[in-house]
């Protein structure tokens, strides 16, 4: 142990007399600090501004004067994804996914907003983020700093003269990667930092931001396995260098993106104008409010009217419009409960093909695993979608509710005609304060914890195969 | 020099050989994917369009006339169509819909929607010919050009070549044009079928051609004068592999930061709020208010303007209207920003060509930021007309015919 000591040392100040080495790695360490800064500055004003809104909107809505119960159904309010702490380090899937939704009665919106619709098409070309310099960034100086710290002496003879001198082929492997993983810490370090730094923003986020530095390091510790397996194989320091940029290029940028066309062809999803019109269509055949004769409708009415053993809807003990909304808001939130599980289910599917994919390239798994760990990827986004239509459902009955107990059926019915009906149909503003604001926490510590389990297991069967690799290469080694 | 190129390709190696196949079929793939795509979207788009016309039938039987029925529930598809060379870098999928449901009622809260696309994918990027020509075609060329003279060098064989007469001829630009032309090859002959498929037009065809000639031109140039320099063949694969680095994933990812913290936008959230707000006030302001500020933006409607104490439709579209006026000018100011981050972004450009060639390719795909905001704006543009259209009934009281319903403008015949 003491002998790779030495030899990795040696291997360090070696690399610290490369001015290529040293200018890229100082690069690098920027790169990472503006990038750290930028990430913790943008998300924790796209954190605020979004809580402002939110309470903008909770605000808005308690404070409604009096008015028709159906009136603050139209009114509706909003929902805001909100974005943990850690997104400084990841902020994942954000960009790309809305960050609001209107929530209002009869209707299920989609989501506005979102990063990649207000920047240039500079975002394209990806995000500098920290979670970024270490997928990306990071693995790629690591090529170039090792790629021929042995076969480079093997090429000048010394590594024959080394072995020839007692070293053992294994020892001076070892040595090598230990000094390149030195390299892969310093190099990580800015982003690890920035990573610590959003920790400390939310202690309880503490354990997970380990998790996700652990899968930092794994995922940095499998190039430095493979930069040094595949500097010991090569028959020159030209095809190494090949051979691991090409890998890098295949790797992490070529096959992540081939993974999402195939997944989008494979799992295709339906346009949300489509969706709405399918759910149009379906609507009417369960019950059609328009027509007066409806079935549906026609039963619901007769039910009610035997349970109150009455004749007429103006003899309930309720009103009976507000009880007729609230059955048309079960039918519609139905079915668009159904079709967003939908939508959601072939979106997983996609995501589960990604997740294969990164058994072949670890850099989906490592960024499946950080996302997962930050809050910031797809099930987040589809919990924060369920948590918001659970909330528009609940406010838009209980408005049902208030409509159905709180307004006279007869004003009701003659809201639209006289003045006097339509001031009583009015309920008190205090209604308003009443109601729930929207709150999403979103996933718990366990569900992001298990969401980082399958890149983490992928990572592990990388690193396993490539320590074998690389200690049969080290036995093979010999004078 | 035919003998020439003849002689450079049986003298190019077996990695080389196998590495302009493999972009010549990942170049195939990104075209066949792309055309999928861009027929999947028309299907979309055709799909849509037709469920909204037998939703259309549907309201007309429970609408019997009302216009005032017809603004509430009618919607209007409106759709982007892919171009002749949308296949290049196409658009399914993506935040912006390519196709949307338009209601006359204020149009702020619609004309935003995302479309329920997976943002994992969108996140990854896509596999499309532009990134075969941007990231990956720079890369093989790299590898093919880097060691022209430094291979033989280290050969041993630099100085004997270079001492044959017209060595620059017979040799090195053989050499150079083969594998230069043997990368552009693998790129036009995909780009020519998927635009024989597609039917694009010669001129458009064309540029688009030329945008790859002019990306593998730069990257020619670049990489032969680093090959020039005096260094180890790894020394100049290495600077190549870093300057391609820089130029297609660090500036790029770094100026997008800088543009977005330069130009700031106008708060989304708030102007939403402040629609729904203004739209929501119309019901308890007086009726006469809200229509004398409709008046005012629609003078022809002013002896038709009056109410009643009952509820009235015209008066309903009236009160949304005023919404949309109310944060025109602040929506029309995030729009007008989004336009400066991209104009900034276009700037750039000019400095990284291999940008430039990216902003050009997915302008020419139609999938560029001013077409979206092209589209946002034909959109507004159309929502007036259909608004237009439905006015004289509201106003006027005139009932909906079958024949009035079917001569509502469609997005396509909209003059705009």
């Amino acid at each position: 142990m003491r002998r790779v000591r030495a030899i990795s040392a040696a291997q360090l100040r070696l690399l610290l007399r490369s001015r290529l080495a040293v200018v890229a790695l100082v690069l690098l360490a920027m790169l990472s600090g503006i990038a750290a800064i930028t990430g913790a500055t943008q998300a924790s004003r796209m954190a605020a501004d979004r809580e402002t809104a939110q309470t903008a909107a909770n605000t808005e809505f308690a404070n409604q004067p009096d008015r028709h119960p159906h009136r603050m159904v139209h009114y509706g309010t909003y929902a805001l994804r909100p974005l943990g702490a850690l997104a400084a380090f990841d902020p994942g899937v954000d960009a790309f996914a809305g960050s609001l939704i209107y929530l209002e009665g009869h209707r299920q919106n989609a989501t506005t907003l979102g990063a990649a619709r207000e920047s240039s098409g500079l975002i394209r070309f990806g995000q500098l983020t920290p979670a970024f310099v270490l997928r990306v960034l990071v693995p790629l100086l690591l090529v170039f700093v090792g790629f021929a710290m042995i076969v480079a002496e093997r090429q000048a003879g010394l590594f024959t003269l080394q072995l020839t001198h007692g070293a053992n082929a294994g020892e001076l492997i070892a040595g090598k990667a230990l000094a390149l993983a030195a390299v892969a810490g310093v190099a990580a370090l800015p982003a690890l930092a920035a990573l610590a730094w959003a920790a400390a923003q939310s202690p309880a986020e503490a354990g997970i931001a380990a998790l996700m530095a652990v899968a930092a390091l794994l995922w940095l510790g499998l190039w430095v396995l493979g930069i040094t397996l595949v500097s010991a194989r090569a028959r020159s320091a030209q095809s190494a260098l090949m051979a691991l940029v090409l890998a890098w290029a295949v790797l992490v940028v070529l096959v992540p993106r081939a993974a999402a066309g195939v997944a989008a062809l494979a799992h295709p999803l339906p346009t949300k104008a489509e969706t709405d019109l399918i759910i149009h269509q379906e609507l009417r055949a369960l019950g059609d409010s328009h027509n007066p004769n409806d079935p549906h409708f026609a039963a619901f009415k007769a039910g009610l009217l035997k349970k109150y053993g009455v004749s007429r809807v103006e003899d309930l003990p309720f009103n009976y419009r507000g009880a007729l909304s609230a059955e048309g808001e079960r039918l519609t939130s139905q079915l668009f409960a159904r079709h967003a599980a939908d939508t959601a289910a072939v979106q997983m599917q996609q995501h589960r093909l990604l997740a294969l994919v990164g058994v072949i390239s670890p850099a989906i798994g490592f960024a499946q695993a950080s996302m997962a760990g930050a809050a910031t990827d797809l099930a987040s986004h589809l919990a924060f979608l369920d948590a918001a239509e659970a909330h528009r459902y609940r406010l838009i009955q209980s408005l049902n509710g208030l409509h159905t107990y709180q307004v006279r059926g007869a004003d009701d019915a003659a809201r639209n005609k006289d003045p006097i009906a339509e001031r009583q149909s009015r309920i008190s503003a205090r209604f308003w304060a009443d109601q729930k604001p929207f709150h999403h926490d979103g996933p718990t510590m366990a569900d992001r914890m298990a969401g980082m389990l399958p890149g983490l297991a992928a990572m592990l069967l990388w690193a396993g195969l490539l320590s074998w690799q690389l200690v049969r290469t080290g036995r093979q080694e010999q004078p | 020099m035919i003998a020439g190129l003849l002689r450079e390709w049986r003298l190019l190696a077996g990695p080389a050989r196998l590495g302009l196949i493999v972009l010549a079929a990942l170049a195939s793939v990104a075209v066949a994917l792309g055309l999928a795509d861009v027929a999947a979207t028309r299907a979309d788009i055709a799909r849509v369009v037709a469920l909204e016309a037998r939703e259309t039938q549907s309201i007309a039987a429970f609408a019997k006339g009302d216009a005032g029925e017809f603004g509430y529930y009618r919607n209007y598809p409106v759709w982007r169509a892919p171009g002749d060379l949308a296949f290049l870098a196409p658009t399914r999928g993506d935040a912006v819909p390519a196709v949307m449901r338009i209601r006359i009622l204020a149009l702020e809260g619609q004309i935003n929607d995302n479309e329920a696309a997976n943002p994992e994918l969108l996140l990854a990027g896509r596999f499309d010919f532009a990134f075969v020509t941007l990231y990956l075609a720079p890369l093989l060329l790299i590898a093919l050009l880097h060691d022209l003279w430094s291979g033989e060098r280290e050969a041993g064989r630099l100085a004997a070549l270079d001492s044959l007469p017209r060595a620059r001829q017979r040799l090195w630009s053989p050499r150079a044009v083969l594998r230069a032309g043997g990368v552009a090859l693998a790129l036009l002959v995909p780009l020519a079928v998927g635009g024989l498929v597609e039917g694009t037009a010669p001129l458009r065809l064309g540029a688009a051609a030329a945008l790859v000639l002019a990306s593998l031109g730069f990257w020619m140039i670049v990489t032969l004068v680093v090959a020039r320099v005096q260094a180890a063949s790894a020394t100049q694969a290495a600077v190549l592999a870093g300057l391609w680095f820089a130029i297609t994933l660090v500036v790029p990812a770094a100026a997008h930061l800088a543009i977005n913290a330069a130009v700031p936008l106008p708060n989304a959230a708030a102007i939403a709020r402040e629609n729904r707000e203004e739209v929501h006030a119309g019901w308890d302001r007086p009726k006469a208010d809200t229509m004398a500020r409709f008046v005012a933006l629609y003078p022809a409607y002013r002896a038709q303007a009056a109410t009643g104490t009952a509820f009235e439709w015209k008066w309903y579209f009236a009160f949304q209207q005023l919404g949309d006026a109310a944060v025109a000018a602040d929506s029309a100011a995030r729009d007008a920003g989004i336009a400066y981050r991209e104009a900034w972004a276009q700037r750039l450009g000019w400095l990284l060509p291999p940008v430039k060639v990216a902003q050009a390719m997915q302008t020419l795909a139609g999938s560029d930021v001013g077409a979206d905001l092209r589209f946002k704006a034909r959109t507004r543009g159309f929502h007036r007309a259909v608004r237009e259209y439905h006015y004289p009934f509201l106003f006027g009281g005139r009932p909906m015919t079958d024949a009035a319903v079917a001569g509502a403008p469609t997005f396509s015949t909209a003059v705009m």
